[in-house]
């Protein structure tokens, strides 16, 4: 069976992009295109790694990491938190808030799929 | 549907949402001023041109990244409220919105590689920006950065070394469960890189049922891995879980031979022993950097410091043979760089050769020195002296070719202190000073020996151990000084240290019982002292296997001496001994003071010569004379080479200096200097005291150079009257 990931973006592009990454690597996607409408998606299904954006309307990626550890079925669901170089500060508050696993944008499509398999094998 | 064309189409999403991002910022910047309350729309703009910068960057839209950074950097600031809304600044970020829109248009347009010439006019926009964010220099180069980042991870893929097994040791960071790290995601994330051949679990740190917590990573793991892959990529696999995790990396044994090859057929020109690990792979960047880091710290705090590669060993992250072998290399690649940069190897034997035709040369020339003046012609006259004085400078720039710093030997005391001080648990600092004196390489390779054992009985019976230091109000620590200096044609080596200093009492008492002197003898300080250097004498009351054996000191002396040296040694007690060698710069050739005896000539180093004076008529047969109200002791050569023949009228005493004081040789004649080229006595003649060698003066004559100390000493010893011959010792 194969893993589910659910991946939080406002841009339609990069859903696109990291959709068609780890879909060709054998995975399955769920997209959400921010933190309110990704919460929405932890509805009980298994999901077995988040790849959030940071920056987003309606709820942040940092709110959205609070808001998912609050819930026993996601508790333990690994994080990657996608950060520009010039979020220093928020890479703390994100750390602090359970997300460990950080990749800098602009990243290469082959970069994300090294993280992720680190984190889940498909 | 195939993923180029997946990613062909996802291309055409990026730039349709990057169209309608940019007409939002645009508009957004247009009611910026008007608004009271810009922050959302601030955060809205900044958002499209985060966003932009993050997709064209997944598509590999680097020109695209490169100037929508500056942009967002810029917004960056207005956000954070760094910078304040001005219609200037609008008017500048308006045409960054139009050129990011052509950009994006040839991308639609199917172009997507940089057009230099629309770069150029996106530069000159950008530079509009540059007033307004504060350190616009780092901002540009955080980008290149970026791009060089990724080019090192590719030059390690491509440089990838065949390395084989590994040994892992993995405890993960208590927290990392609820992280949402899972510890076996990353074992199991191993087999992606190879193979793993053993994983044993420890669970030393699990507590009782009653207080674990489930949630709590407890496990420890060792990993055998068979896996071709480098250091630096099996690192990678915990990159996420690594704080306050311990990750340790190490070869496995039987492969630390093939990596201590590998260091020592490096083609590398640093000399930096982290450089050299790292490009092994032996070592990571991370790890690099942390050792240099704690290095620092160590050295902030002001505590003894510790060279990288001890400190790597210390934080097991490298094991000591490798250590060992990277230090072996930088040497050689120091050695290396040292001849490349400064000097010629010169085989040893092409310049002793060369040292004995210039010592011919130098007898050639005195021979026709002799002559010139017979024949009467000025014009040659002058020529001879021009060459004399033409084989003088030679003589001295290819003695100065065999000169080398003594720094060299004195620098591997270090270690030799260090290691006997730990041995001997004192507290022992080296301090060198005068290392770049020079001295003749034939002399620094035989003063080697001699050195490390007064450097050794230094430590060992000179500086006292702590607690009788601070007894006696000194500091715990004790120092021993390694000095040398030039004085008058010869060399000074001290090896000075502040400890006990020499006990004269117990030196004589022990000299007495030993019946090496008469118990009412009169001794100066100087000569008790000398006593030291006598075969068969030792004070310390254990015998360490340091030293305190009894030999050893007279071996010392026996080494100077047989480099025309002496030896004295100055001693306060409680204060420290100082031991000084007095060293002859070069061994071929030196000056000399000819003197004449009957029909035989003598040389006397001329660096020894103080004065010459008549002999005045009322000494007669005594062996003193009054010399400016002091007593100068004398020597008659006469009856000591046993020469007969007539006296002349007036004889004359040359003074020489010996240890400080001074002695007089009887002499008839006084010929003046000479450069002396000395010849090896023949080992017939070797057990001779009192003759150094022998030289061939410029009409062929042979005359015999007198070895100042040993003549002295050897009259001294016999404490008679003159002896008639010159003292035989069977040694």
């Amino acid at each position: 069976m194969s893993k589910t990931i659910l991946i939080i973006d406002d841009s339609a592009s990069v859903r696109q992009v990291v959709n068609i990454t780890l879909k060709s690597a054998g995975y399955e996607v769920i997209q959400a295109e921010d933190g309110k409408d990704a919460l929405s998606k932890l509805n009980g299904q298994k999901i077995h790694l988040i790849i959030s954006d940071v920056n987003m309307p309606n709820m942040d990626g940092i709110t959205f990491v609070k808001e998912a550890k609050k819930l026993p079925a996601y508790k333990f669901t690994p994080i990657i938190m996608l950060t520009t170089e010039s979020q220093e500060g928020k890479k703390q508050e994100g750390q602090a808030a359970g997300a460990k696993a950080w990749i800098v944008k602009p990243f290469q499509p082959a970069q994300l799929l090294g993280a992720v398999s680190k984190l889940i094998l498909p | 549907m195939s993923f180029d064309k997946e990613m062909q189409e996802a291309l055409v999403t990026f730039t349709v949402e990057s169209a309608e991002l940019l007409e939002s910022m645009e508009s957004g910047l247009m009611e910026l001023e008007n608004i009271e309350n810009p922050e959302e729309t601030i955060n809205a703009i900044f958002r499209a041109a985060h966003t932009i910068k993050g997709s064209s960057g997944l598509f590999g839209l680097d020109h695209i990244v490169r100037f929508t950074h500056v942009v967002e950097s810029l917004l960056d600031a207005l956000r954070d409220g760094k910078l304040v809304v001005s219609s200037d600044l609008i008017a500048a970020l308006l045409p960054c919105c139009d050129h990011l829109n052509s950009l994006i248009e040839d991308v639609a347009n199917g172009n997507v590689k940089e057009n230099p010439e629309v770069t150029e006019s996106g530069n000159q926009l950008l530079q509009v920006l540059r007033p307004y964010l504060e350190t616009p220099a780092a901002a540009d180069t955080n980008v290149v950065e970026f791009q060089e980042k990724i080019e090192s991870v590719e030059t390690i893929a491509g440089n990838n070394i065949e390395s084989g097994n590994w040994h892992l040791f993995l405890k993960f960071n208590e927290n990392c469960l609820r992280d949402g790290m899972d510890p076996l995601a990353f074992i199991r994330y191993l087999t992606t890189l190879g193979e793993i051949v053993d994983v044993t679990t420890f669970s030393y740190t699990m507590p009782d049922a009653e207080t674990m917590d489930p949630e709590t990573s407890y496990l420890a793991f060792k990993v055998i891995l068979k896996s071709d892959a480098d250091k630096e990529t099996i690192e990678g696999v915990f990159e996420f879980v690594r704080d306050g995790s311990y990750i340790n990396i190490l070869p496995l044994e039987n492969r630390i031979p093939y990596y201590a090859e590998l260091i020592m057929s490096l083609n590398e020109d640093s000399d930096q022993l982290g450089a050299l690990l790292l490009k092994c792979g032996i070592i990571t960047q991370r790890e690099l950097e942390d050792g240099l880091k704690s290095q620092q710290v160590r050295a902030d705090a002001q505590q003894p410091t510790l060279r990288l590669g001890e400190i790597l060993v210390e934080q097991q992250v490298v094991q000591q043979p490798l250590v060992n072998a990277a230090l072996e290399k930088q040497t050689q690649i120091k050695d290396n760089k040292a001849r490349e940069n400064q000097s010629i190897r010169v085989d040893a034997e092409r310049l002793d050769k060369l040292i004995d035709l210039i010592g011919e040369l130098v007898i050639s020339g005195a021979g026709v020195n002799l002559r010139a003046p017979l024949s009467g012609d000025d014009i040659l006259q002058e020529l001879t002296g021009e060459v004399m004085r033409l084989i003088e400078e030679v003589r001295d720039s290819a003695l100065q070719l065999r000169m080398v710093p003594i720094g060299t030997t004195f620098s591997r005391f270090q270690r030799v202190v260090r290691d006997v001080s730990k041995e001997l648990g004192k507290d022992i600092e080296l301090i060198i000073s005068g290392s770049d004196t020079e001295v003749d390489k034939a002399v620094v390779e035989k003063i080697s020996d001699p050195l490390m054992h007064l450097v050794r009985n230094s430590m060992d019976h000179g500086i006292e151990n702590a607690e009788l230091r601070q007894q006696r109000g000194k500091p715990a620590r004790g120092t021993l000084r390694l000095n040398a200096y030039h004085i008058s044609g010869s060399i000074v080596i001290e090896v000075s240290d502040d400890g006990g200093g020499l006990n004269r009492d117990r030196i004589l008492e022990k000299a007495i019982e030993r019946g090496m002197v008469s118990a009412n003898a009169n001794l100066s300080d100087q000569e008790v002292f000398a006593l030291i250097f006598e075969p068969g004498f030792s004070t310390a009351q254990q015998v360490s296997n340091l030293s305190g054996r009894g030999v050893g000191m007279d071996v010392v002396k026996r080494n100077v001496t047989a480099l025309r040296g002496s030896i004295e040694v100055t001693s306060q007690i409680g204060i420290g001994t100082t031991l000084r060698i007095n060293l002859p710069l070069t061994l071929a050739i030196i000056d000399g003071f000819l003197v004449g005896v009957d029909q035989s000539t003598f040389v006397i180093p001329l660096d020894r010569v103080v004065e010459c004076v008549e002999l005045p008529v009322d000494v007669e047969h005594r062996d003193y004379m009054d010399l400016r109200s002091e007593v100068l002791p004398l020597i008659r050569l006469r009856p000591l080479f046993n020469i007969s023949g007539v006296l002349p009228r007036r004889e004359n005493v040359v003074v020489v200096d010996h240890g400080g004081n001074k002695t007089g040789f009887i002499v008839d004649h006084l010929l003046g200097e000479f450069q002396t080229v000395i010849k090896p006595l023949g080992k017939l003649f070797a057990h001779l005291q009192g003759v150094a060698g022998s030289t061939i003066l410029g009409n062929g004559k042979v005359a015999l150079i007198l070895d100042v100390s040993t003549l002295i000493e050897s009259i001294d010893r016999k404490n008679t009257a003159l002896p008639r011959n010159l003292t035989h010792q069977s040694t």
